[in-house]
């Protein structure tokens, strides 16, 4: 059984991803890792594919998605590292290069082999995570947590795993499809870039598996309904099941209010924080600059505005117009014509 | 800090949501008598009908909650309501008041609404209020404690809190922490408010949190260094150590001496460091002296975090005889060694191989022609960098598996193969005897699945109790005296100590102390200097004695492999308490009846609650005191090596 595990990503993530990969490596050195970049690497940032803990990297460009650079700037650095998740996952099901394959955000982390999960793609064919598997009583909570998933999804997408055959190959294709017509970050339209969509999965497909397992997808998220304990033969439990993998989202103050908000006094909670930010920092390399993204500007330098994006993505005639707008043209209209012209 | 009793709690909570321009600018009456809005809210205004702010109607929420009926509506949503999520609604007179005071402000030309003066006061509060709600919180004695230049300054505390302190972060009192209470709540960091008055004047009434609750424990972790940078940090200081010339080892081979050797490895200079193995070292040395044999002691240049890794190199510390000779390159001091070969017999002791490399012990030690010697376990660092087995510093970990997943976490896990590879190697090579100064220091390594297997093993107590036949008394009446002992570390438990101390030093039934040399500014219990050292080493029994302490609580999150601090307190006739994680403290404990081994840090709470434990008083027990006889170390085990 061949297993392919990718996560996409920057080189701002890079860090991150290095330590999810490490991770992964530790439990399961067989497996082929695959980094998959919407990105170029930043001047003086030497990548040496061959270094890293990954075995293969795939850079969104070469994804075949036409106009690759007019779609691309349809985009914010989020909502295009989504996007591409899905049609990646649909070409290796097409190619056939993997029985399963797994998705993990680049902020993820193993803590525990991640058999079970193959085992589980022995019955079923798509494996989902729910942000909450255990709803909460406390009204701040609810507000949270309950409620925030109502707009960005029930599933979290940091994680998605599929038989790369029937049904998942179809979940596959329609990812693929929603992916890239429809992967923003629009929530009073009822998006959020790939998860609103997969709340649609277990009523689309079958053979769809929701893991209600406490031990995967830990976050910040779902600590208010889940206890770490770490014993004294050197388990991680959660809830009392295994530690398998950890959601570091928000690495930061945000994040860290998150989770002191929730994990209160279940210290077990910031030594895994602890060693996560030790870990990224060891992993971090200098030349990168921090929030480095190549799509992030035009051409010329100028930073693209989110507002640039939006405009962009809602008017056919611009497309048209621009076939490539990180080119000086769509900037040129922009100041003379569009919302931001001077005057 | 105590949270005030109910009334003061109820009057805070209502000065602090009631608004009285409101009340006074749509209530005429109140205007123009010119009473106290809140006193009058609080009298008759709320079974009047009157509402007490624009946002709130008293009789909106009667009826939503007609569960508040007979109360005031108003202090049943502060109180309890807000917790269950009900929403309030706005006063009828919420207009006029908007009317009115928009009035007001054309009138005047002010802003509208009122800004205060003083950006750090919480809006309603002028500085004499706030001056005298802190003043009923704040800890003058605290704060000049843990701030001596403000106690040389001579000011007024309070006054130096209010106007200064607080921006240049100085808290107020030990159980409030601004940067804390700025952290869980997050939307006061931008309004400049002092969090302190904030807290007291708004923050509790609206159920605010003081901080987040991450316990003792939660905090240690976050407040870790890696391992990488302190080992950074100890290669850079020892780059500034000059390297001694050979000349200068010429004592080790002074003609006509003909005399045994004793080598000895530990994590530094013995005899110039102070600590419970250092006096263990200075010991072994004086018996040597006495015994005619020669004492080379080596230690690293500066204290090192763990093992050197192998090929790392560093000068090594050479102390002869109780003086320090400098520190020297390895292949010096082992040419020095080979050159003495063959003058006298050679035994070994290894204390502690922190900051060593493995491969220079083993040329030093067959340098020297010693393959024979003594291997302590003072501590754990033959099995991990947390030589205590504390895994992040703060819980007992049991020693699982190198490659488990809380070593994996564990701050302390990048060196854990370090340690075993190294001192596997060094049983592999040497003819060890494993000693352990309490079983249940043996227990702890015999249990490690990944510790190294050391067939010749023995105890050896560093001292024993000996009995004089007198006894202790007190005053039954007496508070009870309660002691931490030494070094405040967590290790040691003082986390723990200095909560129970913080929880209970206002209670009458207790009076808690702390023996130590270490001044430790605004800890929450009387600091009774005490220093031991080799001229004195009983100067901890003679504190605990004078002092009349009762209960000593050596809390070690640990496994101590012998607890000095538990022998010096039963001979001083002071029970001990301690948790189950603390190795020799609760076997000693346990074995002599010496006091209570607890199960966990909430039943020891609780004897203080309910006051069981002044059952442990000097004038209840009558305990004996006793003597300390000291052992000479590895001097008494030479006999075995031969």
């Amino acid at each position: 059984m061949k297993v392919l595990v990718y996560s996409s990503f920057t080189f701002s993530y890079l860090n991150r991803a290095r330590v999810l990969f490490q991770t992964l490596k530790r439990f399961h050195p067989d497996w082929e890792a695959v980094a998959l970049i919407t990105d170029e690497p930043p001047p003086g940032f030497a990548f040496d594919p061959a270094a890293e803990p990954f075995d293969r990297v795939v850079w969104a460009k070469d994804l075949g998605i036409e106009p690759f650079r007019s779609w691309l700037f349809r985009h914010d650095v989020v909502e295009v590292c989504t996007a591409v998740k899905g049609p990646f996952l649909h070409q290796v099901c097409e190619a056939g290069e993997a029985d399963i394959a797994i998705y993990l955000d680049p902020d993820t982390a193993l803590f525990a082999p991640l058999d079970p999960l193959v085992e589980m793609l022995g019955r079923d064919d798509i494996l989902l995570t729910p942000h909450l598997i255990d709803p909460n009583d406390d009204r701040g909570a609810i507000l949270d947590n309950d409620l925030a998933t109502l707009r960005t999804g029930i599933f979290n997408l940091g994680f998605v795993a599929i038989r790369t055959i029937g049904e998942g190959a179809r979940f596959a294709r329609w990812w693929n499809d929603r992916l890239l017509a429809f992967c923003y970050d629009d929530i009073p339209n009822g998006l959020f870039v790939d998860q609103r969509w997969c709340d649609h999965v277990p009523a689309l497909f079958d053979r769809v598996k929701v893991i209600r397992d406490p031990g995967y997808n830990v976050a910040s998220w779902n600590l208010s309904k889940r206890k770490v304990a770490i014993t004294r033969q050197g388990e991680i439990l959660v809830n009392g099941a295994t530690l398998r993998f950890w959601h570091f989202t928000k690495l930061g103050p945000t994040g860290d209010v998150m989770t002191k908000r929730y994990a209160g006094d279940n210290f077990e909670v910031y030594e895994i924080w602890r060693w996560y930010k030790e870990a990224v920092a060891a992993a971090t390399d200098p030349a990168i600059p921090e929030r480095w993204w190549a799509y992030g500007q035009f051409d010329d330098g100028a930073p693209i505005a989110k507002p640039q994006r939006v405009l962009y993505r809602e008017r056919a005639d611009l497309q048209a117009a621009y076939p490539d707008p990180f080119e000086g043209g769509y900037q040129a209209w922009w100041k003379a014509e569009g919302p931001g012209r001077r005057g | 800090m105590g949270q005030g009793d109910a009334p003061e709690r109820t009057r805070r909570a209502l000065a602090a949501a009631f608004d009285p321009v409101f009340y006074r600018t749509v209530y005429d009456d109140i205007g123009r008598t010119g009473s106290d809005p809140l006193r009058h809210y609080a009298r008759t205004g709320w079974r009047e009908g009157r509402d007490p702010a624009p946002w709130f109607s008293n009789t909106g929420y009667l009826e939503r909650y007609p569960e508040a009926a007979g109360e005031d509506p108003f202090l049943h949503y502060l109180q309890v309501g807000w917790r269950k999520g009900y929403e309030p609604s706005g006063s009828a007179h919420r207009s006029r008041f908007l009317e009115r005071a928009g009035a007001r402000q054309k009138a005047n030309g002010i802003s509208w609404p009122p800004v205060p003066v003083d950006a750090d006061l919480p809006a309603g509060l002028t500085r004499q209020a706030a001056r005298e709600l802190a003043a009923e919180a704040f800890d003058p004695v605290f704060y000049l404690s843990s701030w001596p230049d403000v106690a040389e300054a001579g000011v007024d505390p309070l006054e130096h809190f209010l106007e200064a302190g607080w921006r240049e972060g100085r808290d107020p009192s030990p159980d409030f922490c601004s940067a804390e209470y700025l952290e869980a709540n997050p939307d006061l960091a931008a309004t400049g408010v002092n969090p302190f008055l904030h807290w007291l004047a708004v923050g509790q009434a609206e159920g605010r949190s003081k901080q987040f609750e991450l316990g003792y424990r939660g905090r240690i972790v976050t407040g870790l260094t890696p391992l990488a940078d302190r080992m950074e940090a100890a290669d850079r200081a020892a780059l500034a150590i000059p390297t001694g010339l050979s000349r200068d080892l010429a004592p080790l081979l002074a003609e006509g001496r003909r005399r045994d050797l004793h080598v000895t490895f530990s994590h530094d200079d013995a005899f110039r460091s102070v600590g419970g193995l250092q006096l263990c070292i200075q010991t072994e040395s004086a018996g040597l002296a006495r015994r005619g044999v020669d004492h080379l002691h080596f230690s690293p240049p500066v204290p090192w975090p763990t093992l050197r890794p192998e090929g790392h190199r560093a000068p090594i510390g050479v102390t002869w005889n109780g003086r320090t000779l400098g520190h020297f390159s390895v292949p010096d001091v082992s040419a020095a060694l080979s050159a003495r070969k063959g003058r006298g017999r050679v035994t070994f002791a290894i204390h502690s191989l922190l900051g060593h490399e493995a491969g220079e012990t083993l040329d030093l030690l067959s340098a020297a022609g010693a393959r024979r010697g003594l291997f302590w376990v003072h501590d754990f660092t033959g099995l991990c960098a947390g030589y205590h087995l504390m895994r992040d510093n703060m819980l007992d970990c049991g020693a699982p598996p190198a490659g488990s997943a809380a070593c994996g976490i564990c701050v302390f896990g990048p060196a854990r193969h370090l340690h075993l590879s190294s001192h596997h190697r060094l049983f592999e090579a040497l003819d060890l005897t494993l000693v352990g100064p309490s079983q249940a220091a043996l227990d702890v390594w015999n249990a490690a699945p990944d510790a190294p297997f050391v067939r010749d093993q023995r105890v050896h107590p560093h001292a024993r109790l000996a009995p004089t036949g007198r006894r202790a008394g007190g005053d039954p009446d007496a508070p009870l005296v309660v002691a931490f002992l030494g070094i405040p570390t967590p290790y040691k438990g003082w986390p723990v100590f200095e909560e129970l101390a913080g929880r209970f030093r206002q209670d009458p039934r207790y009076r808690f102390v702390r023996l130590s040399s270490v001044v430790l500014p605004g800890a929450p219990a009387e600091h009774i200097p005490v220093s031991v050292s080799a001229e004195a080493p009983d100067a901890m029994r003679k504190a605990l004695e004078s002092a009349g302490v009762d209960v000593a609580i050596l809390w070690s999150l640990g496994r101590e492999t012998f607890s000095f601090a538990a022998y010096e307190a039963a001979a001083a006739g002071a029970a001990i308490l301690t948790g189950p994680d603390s190795g020799n403290v609760a076997a000693f404990t346990r074995a002599g009846g010496h006091g209570l081994v607890l199960p966990d840090e909430a039943t020891l709470f609780a004897q203080f609650e309910s006051g069981a434990v002044r059952h442990l008083s000097r004038a209840s027990r009558r305990p004996e005191i006793c003597e300390i006889a000291y052992s000479g170390m590895s001097v008494d085990l030479l006999e075995a090596l031969s």
